[in-house]
């Protein structure tokens, strides 16, 4: 992104950021409640200097929340594309797992709570898991739809042209079908930064989610704003990660709008 | 570099498995001989069975009844010879202009250096030696259609099936391919069978053009223009074809309406 398509969305921001200011000067907000923009600013360096609880620096919760939902979306990602390519790839397969797949996408994930923490504890097990749960039905049910969504023509023209059917699946439906499932990919990481809030409510004060709910506890809006804000910019930053890797895998797909 | 061959349809019935009893089929015992070399082309209004006898032919659908033979041999699928270029956006969007012919020249079995300078010599015949590392979205549609065309002649087809390739071109473009078409069938004698629904279109390029009529699919004129090509479309005689073609389709039309 250049500098002149970067400066639309800042100023924007920043307006936002000027009347919410404008509007705690003006006493229309309660700082207590609705912290203004300059208090976040000084919440913030108390939290990465000092720490929230004390001691629990901002960079401990940054990398214990990027720990736990990076481990259970890749495994999550790592068990769904194989499985969603076979899946899709077979018309028998699909039929007896679309209820499935419909299923598990509609369970909310934070309910399997209790029965996570039954089943894995209190550390770090369960919060993976739960990670890895919402994550994994949306890159499944995404990674079976790009497979099934491969223009038809592209096959006939691969069968007309003699593929063999290896070749057809590894090197036509698998390109195919990769826009796509690169598009699930960022949904499902969307899905985790959903589901650590809730993840990190129960057995740890560690980790962006803790943070909050701890916050919450002590009154303290503004750390409770300050830790939704490193959670957005956060989720923010590893999306445009995944963007870059898209155009490096996709060629194809540069200057195209995705 | 392979010579044209003959193709035999003999009585080749189409209904679809979908089709409600009693209606009538797609195709309803289609008898056709295409000499080797012949360019033939298939007209008629959309739902006459064209593209569906055109698909038969390439081994990409099914006859319901009879069989379709290809220099004596019975086509029992897709592939073994028989180029096909379709309507449009068939290209594989994830290789360049030149990787989309070298992929149908490594099908059969040349190696990976023999099907480079392949691609760079088809491309060369098709007027389109500077778009090699060009991605099929970085080139119009009349330049994706000419490397289609490339890619099927790649295979070293016996025949060429062509549905509708010009279809979805402007009307420029499309007599520019016309053109070149001509050109390219000129320096690589092939088979052609080319469906179109432009009687012009067909009356063009055609040593002889089959009419079909819908309802169910059958062939209900076929004539030989006659004439050297290029043909200029201000050529009487062309324009005397035209009006018999025209009333055949009408009175087909009328006859199956009444």
């Amino acid at each position: 992104m250049n500098a002149r398509h970067a400066l639309p969305p800042l100023a924007l921001l920043a307006a936002l950021l000027l009347g919410w200011e404008a509007a705690a000067a003006a006493g229309w907000l309660t700082p207590i409640r609705f912290p203004p923009p300059s208090r976040l600013a000084t919440s913030f360096r108390e939290l990465a200097l000092e720490g929230f609880p004390f001691g629990a620096f901002l960079s401990t919760h940054v990398v214990a929340t990027l720990r736990r939902v990076l481990a259970g979306y890749l495994i999550a990602v790592a068990l769904a594309v194989p499985l969603g390519l076979l899946i899709g790839a077979s018309p028998l397969l699909d039929r007896m797992a679309s209820p499935v797949v419909a299923f598990g996408r509609s369970i909310a994930t934070l309910s399997l709570l209790p029965l996570a923490l039954v089943w894995f504890g209190t550390e770090e097990a369960p919060k993976v898991f739960l990670i890895g749960f919402g994550c994994f039905w949306v890159m499944l049910s995404n990674v079976i739809a790009a497979i099934k969504l491969v223009d038809p023509v592209l096959l006939r023209a691969a069968r007309s042209m003699d593929t063999p059917p290896r070749d057809i699946f590894l090197r036509v439906m698998l390109p195919a079908a990769l826009p796509r499932i690169a598009a699930g990919a960022r949904m499902a990481l969307g899905m985790g930064f959903v589901v650590i809030v809730g993840a990190e409510m129960i057995g740890t004060s560690i980790g962006l989610g803790a943070l909050i709910m701890e916050a919450r506890t002590f009154y303290r809006s503004d750390i409770t704003m300050v830790g939704m804000a490193c959670i957005g910019a956060i989720g923010f930053a590893l999306t445009a990660l995944l963007g870059l890797l898209e155009v490096r895998l996709m060629p194809w797909r540069r200057g195209r709008q995705t | 570099m392979t010579q044209g061959a003959a193709i035999d349809v003999l009585g080749v019935a189409k209904r679809f498995a979908t089709d409600p009893p009693g209606a009538p089929a797609v195709l309803g015992g289609v008898d056709l001989s295409i000499g080797a070399n012949e360019f033939v082309a298939l007209v008629g209004r959309s739902g006459c069975g064209k593209t569906t006898l055109l698909n038969i032919i390439a081994g990409l659908e099914t006859a319901s009844a009879g069989e379709v033979r290809v220099g004596g041999t019975r086509v029992t699928g897709p592939g073994g010879g028989k180029g096909v270029v379709f309507q449009q956006n068939a290209l594989f969007p994830w290789l360049t202009a030149a990787r989309n012919i070298a992929f149908a020249a490594r099908n059969r079995g040349l190696d990976a250096a023999a099907a480079a300078a392949l691609a760079a010599e088809l491309l060369r015949l098709v007027g389109l030696d500077g778009a090699a590392a060009k991605y099929p979205c970085e080139l119009s549609g009349g330049m994706q259609q000419r490397v289609a065309i490339a890619r099927a002649l790649a295979l070293d087809p016996a025949i060429l099936l062509m549905d509708e390739p010009f279809g979805a071109l402007d009307e420029i473009t499309r007599t520019e391919m016309q053109e070149e078409l001509l050109r390219v069938w000129e320096a690589r004698r092939k088979t052609v069978v080319f469906v179109t629904h432009s009687i012009t279109e067909a009356l063009l390029l055609a040593d002889r053009i089959i009419v079909l009529a819908p309802r169910p699919g059958r062939i209900v004129l076929e004539l030989r223009p006659g004439l050297p090509r290029p043909r200029r479309r201000s050529e009487p005689t062309l324009a005397r074809l035209h009006e018999q073609i025209w009333d055949a389709l009408r009175d087909d039309h009328a006859a199956t309406r009444a």
